[in-house]
């Protein structure tokens, strides 16, 4: 376990080595998140109401807070072209001779980017943003904890389904269409910049049902309060099962492209 | 010198574009999936718009013609400019670029034009198809004038773009490492699919003056469409017409100073 601690750990290093890239990473984000929340402002300012299908602007703005910067710290691309670099370079071949495992391995190495962006990212912006526009409290205690696991879900379940388009490479000897194509369901299906609460139906009872509503959507619907508690706990369980699926798909791909690895390298 | 470059360059591209070709299975999924993903883009600002009505006081079919507008002058732009120098920070560091500096040509026009990028082809199917479909819906009086207004401000769009981009990768000749300013410019780029009124106005005062982006986009279709332009006002028509050519003359001083600063990085 040690062994994946150190990776995790260097992953986070590695990334704090380069300063400028530090600020402009902290720059680039709150311009994300001051530019969400101008969209929102703009549109419930288009229609003269503070309250649209029950839902406050400031409830918006706060949903904009979270999903620019608390949710946005996992990097589907990052795990993907890790994959699709490792396959093009032959390193992949490497991880079979390793008494590790390779799905393992991106997991600790996400956890260390992952522990560097909450650092020099999702804090800074967080605090800065909500000293600016006032963000909301968690709807309650209870509200505010199962943030905090539905936030770990939200982490797991993109590192898992990241991992398994990746993996899909060895099939298609390229990862660079998965990548957009992950992140055009993330972006439409998530809850990204829209909730499901503002969606046409039946296009929002299809997306509440969709795995990519753990990313986004249900964590911050939980913050706000939006569900009940029986609700919070049923859709933790089916975040839970869909976890555990994609967990059964990586460990399954990996499994079969182990035995599809062709080295060309040198 | 000009006639040789001038022979030399569709050589260069027509090499490129045969190696891509190579592999077309990739190449089109590819594009697929980069049309699918702005696809969702749109469709999360129609979304937004079914429920909303306006955004700063522009309509679905004028927002159309902008996020169209946008992304033809972004891929256009980007197409001539930036795979190619996004990665003369990795030739930087690892010194190739010294290989570049003793051929008798010019070290830009041999990175841009070996490096042409096709990719871009996705991005600009979508945007002419929405492009076409926002000129025929919105409520607008064409006129020669117009129709000539917006081939010229795509036009200085497409080199703003590039010569953004252009100075972006430069920077790495002086500082080995720039890549991550590509990051500030992609964070901006994202707003220009809004209407430039919608943000505060220090955004506004950066996507005119230090990251011009909305000089890409929502200035010169608003300017256009006759929306009122926070900042130019007026001069929103102007400005956006000569954007492009000014700034390619300071990509053209910056790579100039930033090739005289470098010393190599490579072993």
């Amino acid at each position: 376990m040690s062994a994946y601690f150190a990776f995790a750990r260097s992953s986070f290093h590695s990334q704090l080595a380069y300063r400028n890239e530090v600020w402009a990473n902290i720059f680039g984000k709150l311009v994300q998140v001051f530019a969400r929340v101008a969209i929102w402002q703009a549109a419930y300012a288009g229609i003269g109401g503070t309250v649209v299908d029950g839902v406050s602007l400031q409830q918006m703005v706060t949903y904009a807070l979270l999903g620019g910067a608390v949710m946005g710290a996992t990097r589907p691309e990052r795990i993907i072209g890790e994959i699709g670099r490792s396959l093009k370079t032959g390193d992949i071949a490497v991880w079979l001779l390793k008494p590790l495992s390779y799905p393992l391995y991106l997991f600790a190495n996400e956890c260390g980017s992952f522990g560097y962006r909450l650092m020099t990212q999702v804090i800074p912006t967080v605090v800065f943003t909500a000293l600016f526009y006032g963000m909301l409290p968690p709807a309650s205690l209870f509200d505010g904890l199962m943030f905090i696991a539905f936030w770990a879900l939200s982490f797991t379940l993109l590192f898992l389904m990241s991992a398994l388009f990746g993996l899909v490479a060895f099939w298609l000897m390229t990862s660079f269409s998965l990548d957009w194509i992950l992140g055009a369901l993330l972006q439409l299906f998530s809850g990204l910049l829209i909730p499901f609460w503002f969606f046409p139906e039946p296009l929002a009872a299809i997306a509440r049902h969709l795995p990519f509503a753990w990313v986004v959507y249900y964590p911050n619907a939980v913050y706000l309060g939006r569900l009940s508690t029986a609700d919070v706990w049923l859709h933790f369980g089916l975040g839970l099962g869909w976890a555990a699926l994609f967990l059964t798909g990586v460990l399954w791909l990996w499994r079969c492209a182990s035995g599809r690895i062709t080295v060309q390298g040198g | 010198m000009l006639i040789h470059h001038l022979r030399v360059l569709p050589l260069l591209v027509r090499m490129h574009v045969r190696s891509q070709m190579e592999y077309r299975g990739a190449l089109w999924l590819d594009r697929l999936a980069q049309i699918l993903s702005y696809g969702s883009v749109f469709a999360t600002i129609g979304i937004l718009l079914a429920r909303f009505d306006t955004l700063g006081g522009w309509t679905w079919p004028e927002l159309a013609l902008l996020f169209s507008f946008q992304l033809l002058a972004y891929s256009l732009g980007a197409a001539m400019s930036f795979v190619q120098l996004r990665d003369l920070e990795e030739l930087v560091r690892l010194g190739t670029f010294d290989t570049l500096l003793v051929k008798p040509f010019s070290p830009w026009a041999y990175l841009v034009f070996s490096g042409l990028n096709i990719g871009y082809t996705g991005h600009v199917i979508l945007a002419v198809a929405l492009m076409g479909w926002a000129v025929l819906s919105i409520d607008f009086a064409w006129s020669v004038w117009s129709a000539s207004f917006l081939i010229a401000a795509l036009i200085s769009a497409t080199l703003l773009t590039a010569a953004l981009i252009t100075m972006i990768g430069a920077t790495a000749l002086i500082w080995v490492r720039s890549n991550h300013l590509f990051s500030i410019f992609f964070g901006f780029w994202e707003l220009t699919r809004y209407p430039l009124n919608i943000f505060p106005g220090g955004i506004q005062t950066i996507l005119i003056t230090a990251v011009p982006l909305a000089l890409t986009s929502s200035v010169p279709v608003g300017a256009l469409l006759g929306k009122p332009i926070p900042i130019l006002g007026d001069w929103a028509g102007p400005v956006s017409l000569v954007a492009g050519p000014i700034w390619v003359l300071m990509a053209i001083a910056h790579w100039r100073y930033a090739t005289g600063k470098y010393q190599g990085a490579g072993g």
